[in-house]
């Protein structure tokens, strides 16, 4: 067999299908645990429908990337382990910098290049396997680490008032600070998309206050997401 | 926070990691069983890993320690799930505007939790809709529009997020001013890719930011800058 017949094999599908269906069943607890929870510490059904909703709604978009990604990571390992490491963990750019460094650590020119050989096949454990354990190195982390770090922040909101409450909340704003000048130095298509998802928003604040439509807030970050992400088609033409 | 339920979601959260890698090295090791194909020994793996493992264990650390604090125990399914940048992390922030809460408070813990675990399933459903239509759906999603469209999602999501950060709620304060502490923070992360590419170093950014926000914000609130006004006193909403 080939490697890449090994890695498209009905029993590869199986194990995946039942580690993704794992998954669904963990989320599913913690879903229904934390609502519990939620409507026992006071918080409304509107508001708990509403963190349901809008993530649900917003995740739609970047998910269809993530089918994208999966087409083209498919070609390279398979689909059933393409599919399981985009579902756990992993994200597309890792696997695909993953998959090509285990082919050329293996002495090959790259995965294309793995898949063809003859010797491949035999490699289809060592390539598995390397893949996953580079990748857990943030989810061994979380698991020592975790529960220490989320003390430490709500310690220290609980013990120190009102600083304490500036002090957690200004630590979120660091996710913007790092990521939003490395976007806007890309060049003037980024710019342009970047500008053209405020205005969107900002459109969109304006249409829920003129007609009141508060169910409208689940769909600003997908709404804006779609209409930045089609803009760059303009503004390709007109900048790039 | 109740004992009992933060001592059953970190229990909960570890035991699903720890299932959750039995499944990452389980299915290697049963294919590698059924078709004869195991590595050679642990060495011709670390060999082969070892550039991968030195390039991802510093982002990986750095981004548990930097997105944790936001996420709360909505860490364990995200760091599962992956995806942290451009889906988990946005509705953990989204939900948190949408529904006047915060991180670090028991409300906002829990809200981040839903948020993690609704957007997890979907993005999973979604992905198995993508494997069953993947012959339908591969000349729609490799068309050069999509790859084009689909190359901006960051900058898209970001500009999409700007709002969610500029406004004053800090649970059951408001504190006014708080937008100020971004400015440095900004200018810098600006000046500083320009001597030095931060391109794949955004955990270690984003560490060295929510330092020096805590820096700046402690600055700015013993100046009287920032004032935090309890939110049952304020005369209107800032959300």
């Amino acid at each position: 067999m080939t490697f890449l017949e090994i890695m498209s094999s009905p029993i590869l599908f199986v194990l995946v299908g039942l580690g993704v269906l794992y998954i669904l069943v963990f989320c599913g607890i913690t879903l229904v645990r934390s609502y519990r929870h939620g409507l026992a510490i006071g918080l409304s059904k509107e508001q708990l429908r509403t963190a349901i909703t809008s993530s649900s709604i917003y995740s739609i978009v970047p998910s269809i990337s993530i089918v994208v990604g999966l087409i083209s990571l498919s070609t390279v390992i398979g689909v059933p382990w393409a599919w399981f490491r985009l579902s756990v963990v992993g994200a597309v750019t890792y696997e695909l910098i993953s998959a090509e460094m285990t082919a050329t650590g293996a002495g090959f020119a790259d995965m294309a290049a793995l898949g063809a050989s003859a010797e491949g096949a035999s490699l289809v454990g060592t390539v598995m396997f390397v893949m996953s354990i580079g990748i857990m190195a943030g989810v061994i982390a979380i698991l020592l680490f975790g529960p220490r770090i989320m003390k430490g922040v709500s310690g220290l909101r609980s013990k120190h008032g009102a600083w304490g409450a500036l002090m957690t909340g200004v630590l979120s704003m660091a996710i913007i600070e790092a990521f939003l000048p490395l976007q806007l130095v890309k060049g003037p298509v980024y710019i342009a998309v970047v500008i053209t998802s405020v205005v969107v928003t900002v459109l969109q604040l304006f249409l829920i206050k003129l007609t009141g439509w508060k169910w409208w807030n689940n769909f600003i970050m997908a709404v804006t997401l779609l209409v930045g992400m089609a803009s760059s088609l303009l503004w390709t033409n007109l900048l790039g | 926070m109740d004992k009992k339920y933060e001592r059953g979601i970190h229990l909960i959260g570890r035991i699903g990691l720890i299932i959750g890698i039995a499944f990452m090295l389980g299915i290697p090791a049963v294919i590698s069983a059924v078709y004869d194909v195991w590595p050679s020994s642990i060495t011709q793996v670390m060999t082969i890993g070892g550039g991968l493992l030195l390039m991802f264990i510093p982002t990986a650390l750095a981004e548990v320690i930097s997105y944790t604090p936001v996420l709360g125990s909505s860490a364990y399914i995200t760091f599962l799930t992956g995806n942290v940048m451009n889906l988990k992390l946005p509705c953990v922030i989204n939900s948190h505007t949408l529904t006047g809460t915060t991180q670090g408070t028991d409300e906002g813990d829990t809200i981040a939790a839903i948020s993690v675990a609704a957007s997890s399933i979907t993005t999973t459903l979604i992905i198995i809709v993508g494997v069953l239509l993947m012959v339908p759906l591969r000349p729609i999603l490799t068309s050069p529009m999509v790859a084009t469209a689909t190359s901006y999602l960051l900058p898209s999501l970001f500009g999409g997020m700007v709002l969610s950060f500029m406004n004053e709620s800090c649970g059951e304060y408001i504190a006014k001013g708080k937008n100020l502490v971004m400015i440095l923070p900004l200018v810098l992360v600006f000046v500083i890719n320009l001597v030095y590419p931060l391109s794949g170093k955004e955990g270690f950014a984003v560490l060295a930011c929510m330092a020096l926000n805590v820096l700046i914000a402690w600055v700015l609130y013993k100046k009287n800058i920032i004032k935090m006004v309890p939110k049952d006193a304020a005369p209107g909403k800032s959300e």
